[in-house]
């Protein structure tokens, strides 16, 4: 007699089944007068219904992101400013033209770059201490269960899915709380395909420029996009990698009573994670603004065709030929691998127009050199979307993987899905006449 | 003066900070868990001659190899084999809390249950058979109100009564599932290291539920390939 044939494909429910059914016993004999339904039990009724799980579910998802952006807009445009504002009073004061430049357009470009995304970064945490602290994101992930299951990812992934369209980063640490190493890892390989808010703007940058009435459209199609390569990119790794096969990993998870969220907690796990991204992330997109910036500036004095950015950009643009993307989409391309903010100040640092440029100015610029066709363009938001999310996220995946082999294999298999996707854009949207 | 050890464990939020400090005074050593960033309390307590060192384990629901609090929680009762094992439970929610309990008894921990909130109960308009329960479960169960002290004097007696005798309870599982368990426990008694280090009974259920930290140390003892057939 085997625990399989005991106790069938999952061992671990079956056990904690029979735990609960003792347990069940031993109360019948113990309680006194039956138990009434306290309030924990009747929100259970609502968030746990089979009808009503998941329509609650999208709803409170929906309010936890507009309350992010809504919130933290004005916020990030307040930040903006002040630096640009700052970058030329320095500017105006420093008499030598290389050094202004420098502090300028380098140092207050680049700490502008990183401190905008502070605002939203840290509204969604808040929002998502207190959906945690508050007991419901374990309904949250218990209800999504039943929709990852399918894809061979277990709920407990739901969470750091959803913390990754915040930022990768916290998204790949949260895989922590899943207990099996396959479904950790694969969780893991997965979470850069989520679009975090960093790819944002290249979206916004390029959709605007080129889609004209369909902009909006372009951009929800890119999450649109996310989510259904993260699911199906799991199943096929699921499918295909002998590593992620055999036993799955039972879902068992402990429903906490509801609890009013307390302004401490909330504000130290918004706080603990905030400061993370800013740590790990901030000091990289920093330091990349001003690479760009170095190498786009030299040799001093020389046009930007004549830069060290486009004699990489020259090398590289074979390569990107077939997707019709240029010299230029190939270098915004090749430092965005440093973080994704970077590809919209490396454009605006093409056109001449400082890393502080107007978005309207930039679009403005991209339709006139004619860099993207509404079909490149389309295909360079997605090419963003898959490949690499950042360095920062590759350094936390080895982190949390400590493997080199899988931090590699996350790395390759997005740079080849990305480049796989783009040009079937390019290609299917020719053949129908949209090029 | 005799010296005995007694660990607190409990679901969070059952009044295990307040049962600690009840019981300590409120002095405490604190530091942190060895190489872990777990905060790990400590204090003392003196009653009718016998000092008790009292350890503040994480709160948690289960005891897995899922999370880092639930492993420190486990190794320090498989490892430190403390004297007496209080485990706090919430009287207004005994479903999910005997969870825990069930786990500890599995890990033949030296029990002493102390049913929290045992007011709460009461306005819920239920009432707990105390003697029924710690009959059931085979161990002593103590009811207490630990933000008023009620029931402290009878906790701490219960626990110096506790560590004069040994383990004698044990909850059955289905007796198909009890075949299975002794069926492993007979390969794993083989190895004499395992009888002295761990209970026999707790290691046949991890291995049962498939415990990766369980399987690593099978995988370490080369019991793996005897174990095969039994686990299919």
């Amino acid at each position: 007699m085997s625990v399989r044939e005991v106790l069938g494909e999952e061992p671990e429910v079956a056990m904690a089944e029979e735990r609960y059914r003792v347990i069940g016993e031993i109360l019948s004999r113990v309680f006194r007068g039956a138990r009434p339904l306290t309030l924990s039990d009747l929100l259970d009724k609502a968030f746990l219904n089979r009808g009503l799980g998941i329509p609650i579910f999208l709803t409170l998802w929906w309010a936890l992101f507009r309350f992010t952006f809504d919130v933290s807009a004005p916020l990030s445009d307040l930040i903006d400013v002040f630096f640009s504002r700052l970058g030329e009073f320095a500017s105006s004061i420093i008499g030598n033209e290389w050094w202004s430049a420098f502090v300028s357009d380098a140092i207050c470009g680049g700490l502008g770059g990183v401190l905008v995304f502070i605002p939203p970064i840290f509204f969604l945490f808040l929002g998502l201490a207190l959906l945690e602290d508050s007991g419901y994101l374990a309904r949250a992930a218990f209800v999504v269960d039943k929709i990852l299951r399918p894809f061979g990812l277990q709920g407990r992934a739901f969470i750091p899915l959803l913390l990754g369209f915040g930022c990768n980063i916290p998204g790949v640490m949260a895989t922590r709380t899943i207990p099996s190493e396959r479904d950790r890892i694969l969780t893991i390989c997965v979470n850069p395909l989520i679009t975090c808010s960093a790819r944002l703007p290249v979206y916004v940058l390029i959709a605007g420029a080129v889609l004209g009435a369909y902009a909006s459209m372009g951009v929800f199609t890119m999450y649109l996009l996310s989510i259904v390569l993260a699911l199906l990119m799991a199943l096929i790794f699921k499918a295909l990698i002998p590593y992620f096969r055999g036993r799955r990993a039972p879902f068992i998870l402990e429903l906490p009573d509801y609890a009013r969220p307390t302004l401490r907690s909330t504000l130290t796990h918004m706080y603990e994670r905030g400061i993370l991204f800013l740590k790990k992330a901030g000091t990289i997109i920093f330091l990349g603004i001003i690479v760009v910036w170095l190498l786009s500036s030299h040799p001093w004095g020389a046009p930007l065709d004549q830069s060290y950015i486009a004699t990489l950009g020259r090398w590289l643009e074979p390569l990107f030929r077939p997707l019709g993307f240029d010299w230029r989409g190939a270098v915004a391309l090749f430092f965005g691998f440093i973080a994704k903010e970077i590809v919209v100040g490396t454009f605006a640092v093409f056109f001449g127009l400082g890393e502080e440029a107007e978005i309207e100015e930039v679009q403005r610029s991209i339709v006139e050199l004619g860099v993207f066709t509404p079909l490149t363009g389309f295909a360079f938001m997605a090419f963003t979307l898959i490949y690499i999310p950042c360095l920062a996220t590759i350094g936390i995946i080895y982190r949390e993987t400590n493997s080199v082999k899988w931090t590699l294999f996350t790395v390759i298999y997005g740079l080849i899905l990305a480049y796989l996707i783009a040009l079937l854009i390019v290609v299917i949207g020719g053949l129908m006449g949209l090029g | 003066m005799k010296e005995i050890e007694v660990a607190l464990i409990g679901n969070p939020n059952v009044g295990k900070s307040l049962i600690f400090n009840n019981l300590t005074g409120g002095r405490a050593h604190v530091g942190n868990w060895p190489g872990k960033t777990v905060e790990k309390k400590e204090g003392r307590c003196i009653h009718k001659g016998v000092m008790m060192r009292i350890i503040d384990l994480p709160g948690v629901y289960s005891l897995t190899a899922a999370s880092i609090d639930e492993l420190i929680a486990r190794n320090y009762i498989v490892e430190e084999r403390p004297d007496v094992v209080v485990d706090i439970v919430d009287a207004s929610n005994l479903e999910r809390n005997l969870y825990l309990t069930l786990q500890l008894l599995e890990l033949e921990a030296n029990l002493v249950v102390a049913l929290n909130k045992s007011d709460i109960a009461e306005g819920l308009r239920y009432e707990i058979d105390v003697k029924g329960l710690s009959e059931l479960l085979g161990v002593p169960v103590v009811p207490t109100i630990a933000t008023v002290k009620v029931g402290m004097e009878e906790l701490k007696d219960a626990i110096v009564e506790a560590s004069k005798r040994g383990v004698k309870a044990r909850v059955r599982y289905r007796e198909d599932i009890e075949e299975l368990i002794e069926g492993i426990g007979d390969i794993l008694r083989r190895d004499e290291g395992l009888i002295k280090k761990y209970p026999i009974r707790w290691l046949a259920i991890k291995i049962i539920e498939g415990d990766e930290e369980v399987m690593r140390l099978i995988e370490e003892r080369g019991l793996m390939g005897e174990l095969r057939e039994v686990i299919g």
